[in-house]
């Protein structure tokens, strides 16, 4: 089944052809997600997300771009909301516990990680440390950076999905990964796993 | 090559993206410097993680779970029909019905109030006309 009949049955509300647009993308959108939110629960529900998005508005899409491109602005739209809504929570919940006088578990936990010897440190740990160094990058090289290590998308793909040039993806990347080797040097110095 | 220009590089050194000329530098540096390399196992470890955690295992009941919400979806719909028309057209008419009952109670009062007859007095209990303070004062003197 192509692209144009995949869009074309789930337009006439297909549930069949919808199901083959899911099992043919789920890996793909939900990869994407978990690339930016970093939990697979989290990336799995913002997947659903996106497949009901795509059904709901089917309708609207005008096949300029491949079903893919598409799938990967609404997974990266999606998943930066989600996380922008998580800090704003986490904001209040942090603003909570000051005046409750409750202790912020983040820090607790990062002050426990301090202590451990270096051969100690687990897999888990160092996969917080990633994370959290993928989060401190802008928006705009987090999506780029994700797509291409998480996905594997070349260059020119990616500039589709951003809608940008292929020189500002080049940009964006190098200063990526720039900034990620920065702060996982700062964390190597401090010995902070 | 100074250990902060080497730094600035490991990473495009990972993915190979330097020139040749600077490879070989890079190269040199890190036979001679052992914190260098510390890092670069540090770097490598950190980004080999991505390999590992990227390609989550599908979830086999992904579409079940999403066919079941596609459903829930016009029920959802039609409860927010029903909130949305049925319940304040429901408490209007109990307003009016209220207002109306109000009404009717009102004038079937004030019509009542015409010509008012006493039913019974009240036969209020006055101590003082009984017994006066002065003379309950003057008794205790």
């Amino acid at each position: 089944m192509d692209e144009s009949e995949l869009i074309k049955g789930i337009q006439q509300g297909d549930n069949k052809v919808f199901r083959v647009l899911v099992e043919t993308y789920q890996r793909m959108v939900v990869n994407t997600c978990f690339g930016i939110v970093h939990s697979t629960a989290d990336a799995e529900d913002l997947a659903q997300d996106v497949f009901l998005e795509i059904f709901r508005t089917a309708g609207s899409f005008r096949g300029d771009s491949k079903i893919s491109t598409w799938l990967y602005r609404i997974a990266t739209n999606r998943s930066l909301n989600f996380v922008r809504n998580k800090k704003r929570k986490g904001f209040f919940q942090s603003l909570e516990e000051t005046f409750t006088g409750g202790k912020n578990r983040n820090s607790e936990i990062s002050e426990n990680r301090s202590d451990q010897p270096d051969q100690n440190i687990t897999d888990q740990q160092r996969s917080d440390l990633l994370h959290r160094a993928i989060d401190q990058l802008p928006e705009k090289q987090r999506i780029a950076f994700t797509l291409n290590k998480y996905e594997e998308l070349p260059y020119q793909q990616i500039a589709e999905v951003m809608e940008i040039s292929l020189a500002s993806v080049e940009s964006l990347i190098h200063r990526a990964k720039k900034n990620l080797q920065e702060q996982l040097l700062d964390c190597y110095k401090k010995k902070c796993v | 090559m100074k250990h902060k220009c080497i730094h600035k590089d490991l990473i495009f050194y990972l993915d190979n993206e330097l020139s040749e000329e600077k490879r070989t530098a890079v190269e040199k540096h890190l036979e001679e410097c052992a914190d260098c390399r510390s890092f670069l196992v540090f770097l490598k470890d950190e980004m080999q993680i991505i390999e590992k955690e990227k390609n989550p295992e599908a979830s086999p009941f992904f579409y079940t779970r999403l066919s079941a919400r596609l459903d829930e979806r016009p029920q959802f719909k039609q409860q927010g029909l029903w909130v949305r028309f049925a319940q304040p057209a429901f408490f209007s008419v109990m307003l009016i019905a209220g207002i109306y009952g109000g009404l009717r109670l009102g004038s079937n009062a004030s019509s009542g109030m015409i010509n008012p007859e006493p039913t019974s007095t009240i036969q209020l209990m006055n101590d003082f006309e009984n017994e006066p303070i002065e003379s309950f004062l003057l008794n205790e003197l």
